[in-house]
């Protein structure tokens, strides 16, 4: 319902769906600065094939040289034994307050609500998770999770929410005329978080990459935040989806070089760290997460999803995710990932995803790992008679078209009568049993058809 | 079972077919006439960071101490708290000292020592030479010496050097790329230089 109330506004869809094709725009300036890009992509996606299929082993790998290095290692076969692990850990150390970077597994499993519920504050830290958490509000993209929340509500969110609020705008130096100014509203955040950085008694990170012959878990960010929640608090928990390894350094080149420049049009992101044991006095825990990964491995059709580094290019350049948004979807990672991911966690919950596709194969283009996400989508099509979800009314349809063209005579009688709808009056033919009458006007049939015109050579 | 057991089982039992690495030497990444060209351009443009060339005949805490004039001070005799374990810099808080890492959030300017310089998108690498890896993230601005003979032209090529340097990872087991300042855009999609690590960083070429 939030998506509907959103899509109301014409302006905001504009807005949504010019502001994600900018960011197209600008990963395509940086695929054609580099002339290597299509190798690259070769290169990510036979790593990844490669990696993914001998996971086992890697995993195994990479376990042995973490350990090596000090860190703790866990292994969580689900969403619940996972949040157990985190809390015991947590707990141990007595935590109270947990900051912590953006994590889509965190997501994933509900870690937030599962902690909260026993009584441990989660602070996020990247600003745009920060601003949903104050805000109660669920992510509308994966790397740019609030671009949909507009800079007045964030404004009186920031001043209802942050008690020291007057405090810290006090001290911002430059004068402004908005009171809700994007710099202004940023120093806010900065010195709100600044402060949740120095109470905290533990960090939480995500993690793009795990390196399986070192053992370096690698976290990129924009706003070094990952950095803060592991630099200051001396407990560091790394949550990590068991498809993120990849070999060596080798292979980490050419992932560097692609997060940026695939997700949000950048050379790199500021920061790319390297996690490879704890700090001094501290403690460094990683926990690897299954919850469904090494099904999605034995299922013939889609496991190449599992080479998703979640850089979010598929989005936003999908025409149906920037002008419906995130919401529109009912699963939590929007557009074709997430309608492919959706499918893959639970069909009867989440097939309503796969009609959010026009099956213009842009994703496909466009993803750096070659996931062929479109063709993945329209396999789940084809499945969703089999899963009991086809829609009855387009079975009919489909039905009755198929019995159409099999039968010339029939089909080019309609197709002259056709235009006799045009005489119809228009408030009986967009009422609600038509169901193209939703969000559409009727179309007008022209006079004469296209096989007319062309018998009579007009063409 | 443990949990560890089953994962690997699981994933043992369902991979179907196996696929070979890919020969990654095969890979022609790009290169540049002048790489140091390139860096300086880099990171004085899309990185947001400023550039120093330090002259032969100036010291290092020169320079430093001329960019700490330049900021806007905290400390109580009206001068810029400067961190750094550097040697010959002139600093009020030391990374190897501090017995906090928060201490280091009060810095005005911290400065620190990057290893490789890569000129295709002006990521520095800094490995953790200091007890308190906070320094490069909590002081409001950063300065990041580098030698411009350290300057490749990729990332294929710096994480080569770091594979191969037996240097990195030893008592501190931490490093990072930096390439600029901390930023941010997740506010309507506005570009902001400081979000939540350092607001500005100084690349001090030597």
């Amino acid at each position: 319902m939030a998506a509907e109330a959103y899509l109301q506004n014409d302006a905001v869809v504009t807005r949504h769906d010019q502001t994600f094709f900018g960011v197209r725009q600008k990963r395509d300036r940086m695929a054609q600065a580099l002339p290597e890009w299509e190798d690259l992509r070769e290169a990510a996606s036979q790593i990844k094939k490669h990696t993914e299929t001998h996971l086992a082993d890697y995993l195994e790998k990479f376990e042995q040289n973490a350990t090596k290095n000090g860190v703790h290692v866990h292994w969580a076969n689900d969403a619940e034994e996972y949040n157990r692990i985190v809390f015991d850990i947590l707990s141990s150390h007595q935590v109270k307050k947990v900051v912590k970077s953006k994590s889509m597994l965190t997501e994933e499993c509900h870690l937030n609500t599962h902690l909260e519920a026993k009584g441990i504050e989660v602070v996020e830290t990247d600003l745009g998770e920060r601003i949903l958490q104050m805000m109660k509000l669920a992510p509308s993209h994966i790397v740019m999770p609030a671009l949909h929340v507009h800079r007045e509500d964030i404004g009186d969110c920031f001043r209802k929410q942050i008690s020291n609020f007057n405090e810290i705008a006090a001290s911002y130096p430059t004068p402004h005329d908005d009171p809700n100014d994007p710099t202004f509203l940023t120093y806010v955040a900065r010195m709100h978080l600044r402060q949740q950085f120095a109470e905290a008694d533990a960090g939480m990170t995500g993690a793009n990459f795990g390196i399986a012959e070192t053992g370096d878990v690698v976290v990129c960010t924009n706003e070094g935040n990952a950095d803060m929640s592991t630099s200051i608090p001396k407990l560091h928990i790394v949550s990590m989806g068991i498809e993120k390894l990849i070999p060596n350094y080798k292979a980490m080149g050419v992932f560097q070089r692609f997060v940026a420049r695939s997700g949000t049009g950048q050379e790199t992101t500021v920061y790319t760290s390297h996690f490879r044991g704890p700090r001094p006095g501290g403690e460094m825990h990683i926990v690897l997460v299954d919850n469904g990964r090494s099904e999605i491995i034995g299922n013939a059709e889609h496991w190449q999803t599992l080479k998703c580094m979640r850089c979010g290019a598929c989005m936003n350049t999908c025409p149906v995710y920037r002008r419906s948004a995130g919401y529109s979807y009912t699963y939590f990672i929007p557009g074709p990932i997430g309608v492919n991911l959706g499918m893959l966690r639970d069909p009867h919950k989440y097939y309503d995803n796969v009609s959010g596709c026009s099956l213009c194969c842009s994703c496909d283009n466009v993803c750096p790992v070659k996931v062929d996400l479109s063709t993945q989508v329209y396999r789940w099509r084809q499945e969703l008679d089999s899963l009991g979800h086809a829609d009855p009314m387009k079975k009919m349809m489909s039905n009755g078209m198929s019995f159409l063209f099999n039968h010339p005579a029939l089909y080019t009688s309609a197709l002259r009568l056709s235009p006799m709808v045009n005489w119809v009056p228009s408030p009986l033919i967009n009422l609600k049993l038509n169901p193209w009458a939703y969000g559409h006007e009727m179309m007008k049939f022209p006079k004469k058809s296209f096989h007319q015109l062309w018998k009579e050579k007009k063409l | 079972m443990s949990a560890k057991e089953e994962i690997l089982k699981r994933l043992r039992q369902n991979t179907r077919e196996t696929y070979d690495m890919p020969d990654l030497d095969s890979l022609k990444p790009i290169t540049y006439v002048d790489p140091v060209a390139e860096f300086i351009q880099k990171t004085t443009t899309t990185a947001g960071a400023k550039l120093i060339e330090k002259k032969t005949d100036e010291s290092l805490n020169d320079v430093v101490q001329t960019v700490a004039k330049g900021l806007p001070p905290s400390g109580k005799d009206g001068k810029c708290i400067i961190a750094s374990n550097l040697s010959g810099i002139e600093a009020q808080l030391n990374p190897d000292t501090v017995s906090e890492a928060r201490e280091l959030m009060a810095a005005d300017l911290g400065v620190i020592e990057g290893r490789i310089g890569v000129a295709e998108n002006a990521c520095i690498w800094i490995p953790q030479q200091m007890k308190e890896k906070s320094i490069c993230f909590a002081a409001q601005q950063l300065v990041i010496v580098l030698r411009r003979d350290a300057i490749v032209n990729n990332m294929h090529e710096a994480y080569a050097r770091i594979a191969a340097s037996g240097d990195y990872f030893q008592q501190y087991k931490f490093g990072t790329f930096i390439s600029g300042p901390s930023k941010t855009a997740d506010i309507e999609g506005a570009l902001v230089y400081g979000a939540q690590a350092a607001r500005g960083v100084t690349v001090v070429l030597v």
